[in-house]
């Protein structure tokens, strides 16, 4: 087990108790996968510092969380593959 | 050609010795705090070594050790992929 953090970018069209919902469900999978999440931090609607897809503003949220390496690899292809996430990426801090 | 001979030897004199020996050595910030962890998410801190025109600041200038010039550095093209800083600057 390993500490991960993840941060995702959803589109501004959502609302942010959907987000809320996909956050639970990222929440889920890793629980499902073996994992713990040890923290999920929603920061609401930021503008970027330039344009993604001609979109000047998206959700941020940032999850720490414990898990497996297999798992991780799951998340990050579900992620990818997800119309509402703009974009992800999973550090490991301090390695 | 001989005029503009004249001005790159200008440019390159060096600065007179005074000067230079007045020129403070800058202790690395994030050794002397002793911070161990260098986060992508802090943009306020990793403003501070971007110049305006949000070109990453070298290591002569900033002052840091390599060990935490290369995590700044690492740090900023971390947060530029989240768009939290920019790629290119506005200024000037």
């Amino acid at each position: 087990m390993r500490t991960y953090e993840l941060m995702t970018i959803h589109r501004p069209a959502l609302e942010e108790s959907d987000v809320r919902d996909r956050v639970t469900d990222v929440e889920k999978y890793l629980e499902n996968a073996g994992g713990k999440v040890t923290s999920t931090d929603i920061w609401g609607k930021r503008r970027f510092a330039y344009e993604i897809d001609h979109l000047s503003e998206g959700y941020y949220t940032v999850v720490t969380f414990e898990a497996e390496t297999e798992a991780v690899d799951g998340l990050d292809r579900m992620l990818s593959l997800s119309d509402e996430v703009l974009r992800h990426k999973v550090v490991r801090p301090g390695a | 050609m001989a005029r503009m001979q004249q001005s790159t030897s200008k440019k390159r004199r060096r600065r007179p010795e005074q000067a230079r020996g007045k020129m403070k050595k800058r202790v690395c910030h994030f050794c002397s705090e002793r911070v161990d962890y260098i986060d992508y998410k802090d943009v306020a801190i990793l403003r501070k070594y971007m110049s305006d025109r949000a070109k990453i600041r070298a290591r002569r200038v900033t002052g840091n050790c390599p060990r935490h010039q290369r995590e700044v550095a690492v740090a900023i093209k971390s947060a530029r992929e989240m768009a939290l800083l920019p790629y290119l600057g506005t200024g000037r």
